[in-house]
């Protein structure tokens, strides 16, 4: 990503400020959700130990659901940073 | 303070060898991990049927069949579940999807760099070229179920459901769908490969196996977890696009009549 010019500074410089802010609102949103997940999966469990099994498979999807929401900010980080800021 | 300079880091995310066929770029290393993935599958298949048509005195199931007959159950009672029957269709394209996503996420972590330049067999899924078509492919086929099982008005009817003020919404939802489906397994593995290659300039006296060790433990748990997210939610897509929302609540009626008869009989 050679720098050739003040414009495509400016450019590189707001492509990784903008990758910066999808990567920390989708930290924030992906800690809290699965928070929440293992806050209700813990409720369960203590009211029904019984119930571990078959609340661990949703407890495991719904935090995959919400990481994968982390991941697509992510891609889109790569997007800014490696294709959009070079241009 | 003396510092160390700093390595010079050469990682370069999203760069593929590519070929030229019939006038269209194609990405040639994510095509043969496709393959290679694709060849583990039908093999790991054909051993388990091997061992199956083999006529023994005492017949204990080996490992391979253990798991085969473990995620072909799993998946034949989700797909019951949510759909009313094993689907001819549906079952066989979940175990499919998620036995390829499983060994395509988990081709990353067999180390085949040759050089900095030259990877053999990266994860294919971390090249959205495949994970697009996958989910292009899954979404269409939900779509065909759907007006193939509630006809052309059946089904686009069912976007104005609630409230027809709901249309664009409904829209949206449902053209996101491959989308979100597509991204969510490239950014896991695109992520899981970029930080492979940020722990490989670590160097050896800083920790670098240990942290290479558990990188790809955790890799391999994000792998499988996505395979399995997407076989559960295209086969949550089906269901979806065949049932109706009378239906849902047909079904609970039907549900909840059967615990009735059963109370005589705990009394007498």
């Amino acid at each position: 990503m050679a720098v050739k010019n003040t414009e495509q500074a400016i450019t590189l410089a707001g492509a990784f400020v903008g990758g910066g802010l999808a990567l920390a609102g989708g930290a924030i949103g992906a800690g809290i959700g699965d928070g929440l997940a293992g806050s209700s999966y813990i409720q369960g469990v203590a009211r029904q130990p019984e119930a571990q099994g078959r609340l661990q498979t949703i407890f495991f999807l719904t935090v995959g659901l919400v990481e994968a929401m982390f991941f697509i900010n992510l891609a889109f980080m790569a997007l800014f940073v490696f294709v959009l800021g070079g241009k | 303070m003396t510092g160390f300079a700093p390595l010079e880091i050469h990682i370069t995310p999203g760069e593929h060898p590519t070929r030229e066929w019939f006038g269209m770029t194609v990405n040639i290393d994510t095509v043969i991990s496709t393959l290679v993935a694709g060849a583990i599958v039908l093999l790991l298949g054909f051993l388990v049927r091997r061992s199956l048509t083999r006529p023994t005195a005492d017949y204990v199931p080996t490992k391979l069949q253990i798991i085969w007959e473990s995620v072909v159950g799993e998946v034949n009672k989700q797909v019951e579940d949510n759909l009313g029957k094993v689907h001819p269709f549906v079952a066989p394209l979940a175990i499919a999807l998620f036995f390829f996503i499983l060994i395509a996420n988990w081709l990353e972590l067999v180390p085949t760099e040759l050089n900095e330049e030259a990877h053999l067999l990266p994860a294919p899924t971390a090249d959205t070229n495949l994970t697009y078509a996958m989910a292009i492919f899954a979404v269409v086929s939900v779509w065909v179920y759907g007006i193939r099982t509630k006809g052309f008005k059946g089904y686009f009817s069912h976007f104005v459901q609630p409230y027809p003020v709901l249309l664009p919404l409904n829209v949206l939802e449902e053209l996101v769908k491959p989308v979100t489906l597509a991204l969510r397994l490239f950014g896991n593995i695109f992520a899981g490969g970029i930080m492979l290659a940020l722990i490989a300039a670590i160097p050896w006296y800083a920790g670098m196996p240990i942290a290479n060790v558990l990188w790809k433990l955790f890799d391999m748990a994000i792998g499988g977890l996505q395979a399995f997210i997407f076989a559960l939610l295209t086969v949550l897509y089906f269901a979806m696009a065949g049932a109706g929302h009378d239906e849902h609540d047909d079904e609970a009626h039907e549900s909840a009549e059967p615990h009735v008869p059963a109370q005589p009989e705990l009394a007498a």
